[in-house]
């Protein structure tokens, strides 16, 4: 305990170094334009900043016990108080004095934590009560500026307060303009002898620079991956040429030696020079080639090195997230009448700042997850033979391939699975005999649906089911995954796992259909072949078996709905799946569970930079964003999450539809009224993609007209449209005749009961809302209809 | 300030000159009734665009298609390093498609917050056009496409509304697996 305290110290008293220097900072340039202004105006001003200043500094140095520093801002506090009373006039004196306490605190900080030499610390002392002096004793003590000031020791030096470092320039004008050290030297008629102070001081070795600066910088340094794979690139075209020529000189060779002869020896001239031209060229691009080849080596090295020094920049070590949740643990069980201790390990692990940004707010949602549910009062932890006080312990650590491990485990009472069943149920994620079906892991999982909730009350802090939803998404947009295990009257433990670096990642690239795709390779567990009698169908699912458990497996095509690739057995000579023995499956997982996918190709693993895919693509579902590759090809990036769910919505819906072949022709014809060109297109595309045959109209009279002239089996209509809407379509159609009979699905934003029931009176068969709008739930409702 | 007489002699004869070649502007050459556009050609028919919302027109060589966005997506691609989205406008005004042929162009329009390229099959130039000769639309066009559309110029040029495609938002993909 000792030890991480005066670990703790250590870090706070750099942190304070860093702010005690923009405060000193500031208080020397308020002296020297105080002195210089005289309009009453911006003099109050001045004298505000410099109090205020003074007073943060005072109490700064006081939470860091550097009392000496204290004791000299305490009386200049004081007497800058008197000053804005206007009770005392400034002297020159007292300037000397405010500066050569500007400069001992400026070296008092840098000596942070140090033992200072016997005679700086009595001329502080000195300083100190001086200026203590000066302030009970008010303006009209005169500086006792003998003794402590002539010790060499502690004369002003010249580098000292102003540093030429490019940071003090380019800051506020107020120190630029007004040359400190001109004036101090002038002020101060003491001789400036000492030259070799113990050392340099820390303001050459920091420099403050706004991480604005900082972030186009590492973005560029990682742009520079793109230059490396295009080297890559080059070098392996250029060694290709190479072979080429080398294998033509070689056919040629052989060409001529057993070759047509007696072509005269003309003939044999000019072969000759072909030849001798043949060898040039080839040398010359088998030495380019090396040079390429060399090139590439070094521009992968300077780029790497680059990159991780670029990286170790922004590299910030965790302890600097987790220092507030020790804190925001205690306040948040004392207001719920608990006892908590929060421990953290692993602090010191340092991850890209990005990354640890957005670690906070997970974090927090975890720690509060665990006090609000994890943690019992006293009393009843007392009776369960607990310690009274609850303990969470936050554990970092750093894995293979450049991931970190973060456990959040309380000790606490656990998650009771049959409550999270029971919730999911209750909010219709799943019915509640597949609920029942879950393995209690499978089951716990769930709690990081949106709305789960086994809380009985909602809370200001938690019970909506929210946090943990958080949690998940924001550690998926970090490409990581979470994970839940909880045993009954022990304890929880969250596992986040996230990658240590941000937006270069290793990726294996697939090819499903004609499209390749990036794959994040922290996702993937495994890649391997199998063949098609390991497939078994288990319940209308695909499935295979891994390590003696079972696999939902899904094709990667049908899954991102890419159309089925026509001829591409011939020409490539690679066999499709269907016909293969062996097809490549990659297994991957994300927070909730583990899914196989078929794939045609697995082509290559490789370094990739992810880049977003244009302001107008503000999220496509399935597709985190793409990368270039060397050859300047752009590939998209996968959303490992998203694949998951949408493969479990297109293994309900389109699996079945090749059980029964493609829609009978003369069978489901749709008739889509939508305003909106997106959703037009999206209800078009699934329906489409699910068999039917799709015919759109741009609002409720349009679909009017339509459905009167055209053949169609059932309607699929937006509610909010221009010239009709939804339910006034409704109540045409079901005032027709010959149409009367036709079903009507309402698709709607609106998600009020009024709204719904409203559609049921205008006649409509089924009211879907768009938020709780997925493919399945669409095309069930109209599988039912027809 | 004397002037020489030669020189103002030459002055005279010029400004007699300047009057007699002098002719009345084509009405309404004020400032600010013109429209610089960029024109293009798509399927058949003749756009133009207005070019302070022009970027740049890129050749469009490699495109990668995306799975999951709707028909007017055609797909992605490298612009000097940045990827950006190209959409199809034709598919808004029910044009048939020609195909990608070599000679296709993107033309990359922008505003502060929305940045993408507009297929275009072929770029004409840039040219202003008046603002008088525009005509609205014969009101039979209606839907998506004739939201996107300014008007015709005497020329049967259509005028697209680059404001307003980069402001709407029907043509921001946002697409959640739900």
């Amino acid at each position: 305990m000792e030890n991480r305290n005066d670990e703790f110290l250590k870090r706070l008293r750099a942190t304070f170094r860093i702010e005690a220097e923009e405060h000193v900072r500031a208080i020397s340039a308020g002296l020297i334009e105080l002195e210089k202004t005289s309009g009453p105006e911006r003099r109050a001003q001045i004298v505000e900043t410099i109090f205020r200043e003074t007073h943060s500094l005072k109490g700064a140095a006081r939470s860091v016990s550097l009392n000496d520093i204290e004791s000299i801002c305490q009386p200049m506090e004081s007497m800058f108080a008197a000053v804005k009373r206007q009770e005392i006039d400034l002297t020159r004196p007292m300037y000397d004095l405010f500066h050569q306490a500007a400069d001992v605190i400026t070296q008092l900080v840098a000596e942070t934590g140090e033992e200072s030499a016997p005679a700086f610390r009595s001329r502080s002392r000195d300083l100190a009560r001086q200026l203590k002096e000066m302030s009970e004793g008010n303006a009209e003590v005169e500086m006792p500026r003998s003794t402590a000031l002539r010790n060499p020791e502690f004369a002003t030096h010249p580098s000292l307060p102003y540093p030429a470092s490019p940071l003090s320039k380019e800051r506020g004008p107020a120190a630029g303009e007004s040359e400190p050290k001109h004036s101090l030297e002038e002020l101060n008629p003491l001789p400036l002898i000492k030259q070799d102070l113990p050392k340099p001081g820390f303001l050459a070795e920091t420099v403050r620079i706004p991480t604005a600066k900082l972030d186009p910088l590492l973005l560029q340094a990682e742009e520079m991956i793109t230059v490396k794979t295009a080297a890559t690139q080059r070098a392996k075209e250029l060694q290709e040429i190479n072979a080429e020529v080398a294998s033509w000189k070689t056919e040629s060779v052989g060409g001529r030696g057993t070759g047509v002869g007696g072509q005269g020896a003309e003939w044999n001239e000019f072969l000759a020079w072909n030849e001798g031209r043949l060898n040039a060229i080839q040398s010359r691009i088998s030495a380019v080639a090396r040079a390429a080849e060399q090139d590439r080596r070094v521009a992968d090295r300077l780029v790497d090195e680059h990159l991780e020094s670029m990286k170790s920049v922004l590299m910030l070590p965790v302890g600097s997230l987790v220092e507030v949740l020790p804190k925001l643990a205690r306040d948040l069980a004392r207001s719920q009448g608990k006892e908590v201790e929060l421990t953290v390990q692993g602090t010191e692990i340092e991850i890209d700042k990005r990354i640890l940004e957005e670690l906070k707010d997970p974090l927090i949602h975890l720690v509060r997850n665990c006090v609000d549910h994890g943690i019992a009062k006293p009393e009843e932890r007392k009776g369960e033979g607990k310690q009274s006080c609850g303990s969470i312990k936050i554990t970092f650590t750093a894995k293979e391939n450049r991931r970190m491990e973060i456990l959040v485990s309380d000790d606490g009472s656990g998650v009771a699975v049959d409550k999270v069943r029971a919730a999911a149920s209750k909010l219709g994620l799943l019915p509640s005999d597949a609920a029942k079906q879950l393995s209690p892991r499978d089951a716990l999982q769930l709690i990081f649906r949106s709305g789960v909730s086994t809380s009985p009350i909602i809370t200001d802090i938690s019970g909506r089911g929210l946090g943990l939803a958080i949690v998940r998404e924001k550690v998926e947009k970090l490409n990581g995954v979470v994970s839940v295990e909880s045993a009954i009257d022990t304890g929880t433990t969250f596992r986040l796992v996230v990658p240590m670096t941000l937006a270069t990642f290793r990726g294996v690239i697939v090819r499903a259909g004609e499209c390749e795709f990036v794959v994040p390779a922290i996702n993937i567990e495994r890649v391997l072949r199998v063949r098609q009698d390991d497939i078994k169908t288990v319940e209308n699912r695909e499935t295979i078996r891994l390590d003696g458990s079972l696999l939902p497996l899904a094709r990667l095509r049908d899954t991102l709905e890419l159309p089925a690739s026509k001829t591409r057995t011939g020409a490539s000579g690679s066999p499709g799946p269907a016909e293969s023995t062996h097809m490549p499956v990659i297994v991957l997982f994300s927070s909730e569970k583990r899914f196989a996918f078929l794939v045609d190709e697995v082509l290559q693993e490789q370094e990739v930079l992810v880049k977003g895919i244009g302001t107008q693509l503000k999220r496509v579902r399935n597709i985190a964003g793409a990368t270039i590759l060397g050859t300047g090809k752009v590939v998209p990036v996968l959303n490992v999450a998203d694949l998951m769910k949408s493969a479990v919505l297109t293994a309900a819906g389109s699996r079945k539809e090749t059980a029964a072949g493609q829609a009978p022709a003369g069978a489901g014809r749709i008739l889509v009224a939508e305003d909106s060109i997106t959703s037009r297109a999206l209800l078009k595309n699934i329906l489409e993609t699910a068999g039917f045959r799709v015919t759109t109209a741009v609002d409720g009279a349009d679909a009017l007209a339509q459905v009167r002239s055209g053949e169609f089996d059932l309607v699929v209509s937006d509610v909010d449209m221009p010239r009709m809407n939804g339910f006034e379509l409704t109540v045409k159609i079901r005032a027709d005749k010959k149409l009367g009979e036709m079903p009507v699905v309402l698709v709607t934003a609106l998600e009020s009961r009024e709204d719904r029931e409203r559609g049921i009176d205008a006649g409509a068969n089924a009211y879907i809302v768009k938020s709780s709008f997925d493919q399945s739930n669409l095309l069930e409702v109209v599988r039912r209809f027809l | 300030m004397n002037q020489d007489p030669i020189v103002l002699n030459q002055a005279a004869i010029l400004k007699t000159r300047a009057r007699a070649l002098a002719q009345e502007p084509k009405k309404a050459a004020q400032a600010g009734t013109f429209l610089e556009i960029i024109e293009f050609c798509l399927a058949s028919e003749t756009y133009g665009i207005e070019a302070v919302f022009v970027r740049e027109i890129h050749p469009l060589k490699d495109l990668t298609p995306l799975p999951g966005v709707p028909a007017f997506v055609l797909g992605i691609t490298n612009v000097r390093g940045k990827i950006l989205s190209v959409v199809d406008l034709k598919k808004f005004v029910n044009l048939p498609d020609k195909g990608l042929g070599e000679l296709n162009k993107m033309i990359i329009i922008r505003n502060s917050r929305m940045e993408f390229g507009i297929l275009a099959d072929a770029v004409l130039g840039a040219r202003s056009v008046s603002l008088d000769t525009i005509e609205p639309l014969p009101a039979t066009v209606t839907g998506i496409g004739a939201d996107y559309v300014k008007g015709v110029t005497g020329e049967h040029v259509i005028i697209l509304d680059a404001q307003g495609i980069l402001d709407d938002e029907r043509i921001i993909v946002n697409e959640v697996v739900a």
